[in-house]
């Protein structure tokens, strides 16, 4: 049981949106903040937010975000006395969590016990098997034998699913339809496994193919009670890539939800689980199967929030302080909500990622709208991580209304400077498969996997356009140039506004 | 250096006035008109942006982005058909799999495993087996 025991500075190890998350998180509760970042996010949001910055190696994960040792020493040099990892990088690392409270440093998560038990996705099948929860037919063995492990897909039955054990996030993750590619996606989920967390091994289980993913959210507090806030779904995926999530499930009838909830809440129970954290499922056919428990923060997590009136940071940061929370007993969620991930890439090239520079933004503040934003303008979107810029959440009284006021929100958002895949959220928000609820973890692939086709406009549509566009281009350079070009245009608004006299 | 940030253009339009936001950058127009992001390049005239993207040759296998190159499975002389996997990359921590658009034999391997390569960059370069004239 963790003792009382007051931070006073907390060190992010992590970057863009989800840094920005946790540094107002601890703004709020009077904490002060240290960005540990790369040298390709100097400057960025994150930096500018923090109370202090340290940079902790060169762009490439494997020397910093990913550097274990480069994050403490960070942390420790700027006095901070605790980490907090976000998700992805080393938020799932047994290793990381030991080495941050053996330099004595409070880390903000699960125990290593639970983060080793649950991260090694072997280790946490035989956990939910033994606790008589439902598990997926698969090899998880010791011989990484490509050739062995073909004899083992065809063994399972095919469609199979090759993952690497220490993987999350959609790296490392193969569906093998037939004998002939199973070889080589094998090689390539082994290629990513190492590449993306250092290790190569990889297990197989049966692939589901009308199946929707649904997890729950859960929570273990300083007293060693867990309690389970309710189910999100997450089946619009592309490549094993979450894009849309949403709270409550729209699938599940009030038997399945207790179901659901009480398996998450047991196995996290039997582990002595402390902290936030997510069991994922598959739903076909009205049967369960556990996928995976992550140890960690979820990109995803503001959805819960949202429906459950509770601030998951928070409660990471005063359950690692050794603090009671002020939840009720039982959750009641009210309402819907939704979340779109926004990724800089082009929708109309098959999603190929869009670099650059971020020129300008525009979020649609207003009831019920939330941006999660990880950059401003001028920031650099490099190729070097995860293409997300900003997470796009809305809240509404029921489902039909939450999936309206999304597609208006990002008619109204604009982000200038990269492309982003907001024409492909519009048309996934507005297709019948998703809007009815009824889809599955297929339905990106089914619908979506060529990308889209170039917008197709009517006649006076495209007069418009055409009309509008040289009407931009001529206007003169008082007008809308870029300062990344060159002199500004116009000096800074504010400047007049706050100039002193 | 934080750009000036978005500018609406006020304009008057099929008699009405609007407002439109916008911004040039590099040779780039961006405006936002009735709930779509619009990209122009200014010199090309062309209403969506190629994006610096050069147009495909056929048996030319170019970096689709930036990225690093992860394996190259083809050398000099092989021959290669349609479909078959030529380079894999990663870029924003996805690998990507670039495969031949035609039969043909290898000419070039200028992809080297473990190198970073830019956008447009020519990676590996195929003698089609049968030379067929794309349309323009």
């Amino acid at each position: 049981m963790a003792r009382p025991r007051r931070l006073e500075k907390i060190a992010i190890a992590n970057r863009g949106e989800v840094a920005v998350r946790i540094i107002r998180a601890c703004q709020e509760l009077g904490i002060e903040t240290v960005l540990l970042h790369s040298s390709a996010d100097k400057g960025t949001l994150a930096f500018r937010l923090a109370d202090e910055a340290v940079c902790i190696g060169e762009p490439p994960s494997p020397v910093s975000y990913l550097n274990i040792s480069a994050n403490i020493q960070g942390a420790l040099a700027a006095g901070a006395d605790a980490i907090h990892p976000g998700f992805g990088f080393l938020s799932e690392n047994a290793e990381f969590a030991e080495a941050v409270a053996d330099a004595g440093l409070v880390f903000i998560g699960p125990t290593p016990a639970n983060i080793r038990l649950f991260g090694d996705k072997i280790s946490a099948k035989a956990h939910v098997e033994k606790s008589g929860g439902p598990i997926i037919p698969g090899y998880q063995g010791e011989d990484q034998d490509v050739g062995h492990l073909t004899k083992e897909c065809a063994r399972i039955g095919y469609p199979v699913i090759c993952k690497a054990a220490a993987g999350g996030g959609g790296r490392g993750l193969k569906v093998i339809r037939d004998s002939h590619e199973a070889a080589d996606l094998i090689r390539s989920a082994q290629r990513e496994g190492q590449n993306a967390f250092g290790s190569s091994r990889v297990f197989l289980e049966k692939y589901f193919d009308r199946a929707k993913h649904i997890e729950v959210q859960i929570f273990g507090d300083v007293s060693g009670r867990v309690v389970a806030l309710g189910e999100r779904e997450c089946s619009v995926q592309r490549r094993h890539q979450k894009i849309i999530e949403e709270a409550l499930s729209p699938s599940l009838d009030e038997d399945l939800r207790a179901q659901v909830s009480f398996s998450a809440r047991d196995l996290a129970e039997r582990a002595g689980y402390r902290g936030a954290g997510t069991v994922e499922f598959l739903l076909q056919d009205g049967q369960f199967y556990f996928m995976e428990m992550n140890t960690r923060l979820q990109v995803e997590h503001p959805v819960t929030e949202m429906i459950m009136g509770v601030d998951l940071v928070k409660a990471q940061i005063l359950t690692a302080m050794g603090q009671a929370l002020p939840w009720p007993r039982e959750f009641q969620a009210r309402g819907h909500a939704l979340e779109c991930r926004l990724y800089a890439e082009d929708p109309f090239q098959g999603g190929i990622p869009s670099t650059g520079r971020l020129l300008a933004t525009e979020w649609p503040h207003g009831p019920g709208r939330r941006f999660d934003v990880g950059f401003d303008p001028g920031d650099e979107i490099t190729s070097y991580y995860d293409p997300m810029i900003a997470k796009v959440i809305v809240w509404d009284e029921t489902r039909v209304r939450a999936i309206q006021k999304m597609k208006r929100v990002l008619a109204e958002t604009i982000v200038f400077g990269v492309r982003t895949n907001i024409p492909l959220l519009q048309e996934i928000l507005s297709h019948d498969e998703f809007v009815s609820g009824q889809m599955t973890t297929r339905f990106f692939e089914t619908h979506f996997s060529k990308g889209l086709s170039a917008p197709e406009y009517s006649a006076s549509e495209r007069e418009w356009i055409q009309a509008l566009s040289s009407r931009l281009a001529d206007a003169g350079p008082a007008g809308i140039h870029a300062a990344a070009d060159g002199p500004l245009p116009e000096a800074n608004p504010w400047a007049h506004s706050w100039s002193s006299p | 250096m934080i750009p000036a940030g978005l500018k609406w253009l006020e304009m008057e339009f099929q008699g009405r006035i609007i407002r439109v936001p916008a911004l040039k950058s590099q040779g780039r127009l961006w405006f936002h008109f009735r709930g779509e992001t619009h990209v122009v390049e200014l010199n090309q005239g062309s209403r969506r942006a190629a994006d610096g993207r050069a147009k495909s040759h056929p048996g030319v296998t170019q970096a689709p982005m930036p990225g690093k190159v992860t394996r190259v499975a083809v050398k000099a002389g092989d021959s290669v058909s349609k479909g078959q996997v030529l380079v894999v990359m990663e870029a924003m921590k996805m690998e990507y799999t670039l495969a031949a658009d035609v039969d043909g034999k290898v000419q070039d391997v200028h992809a080297r495993e473990g190198q970073q390569v830019m956008l447009g960059e020519v990676l590996v370069k195929l003698a089609a087996a049968t030379m067929s004239t794309g349309e323009s």
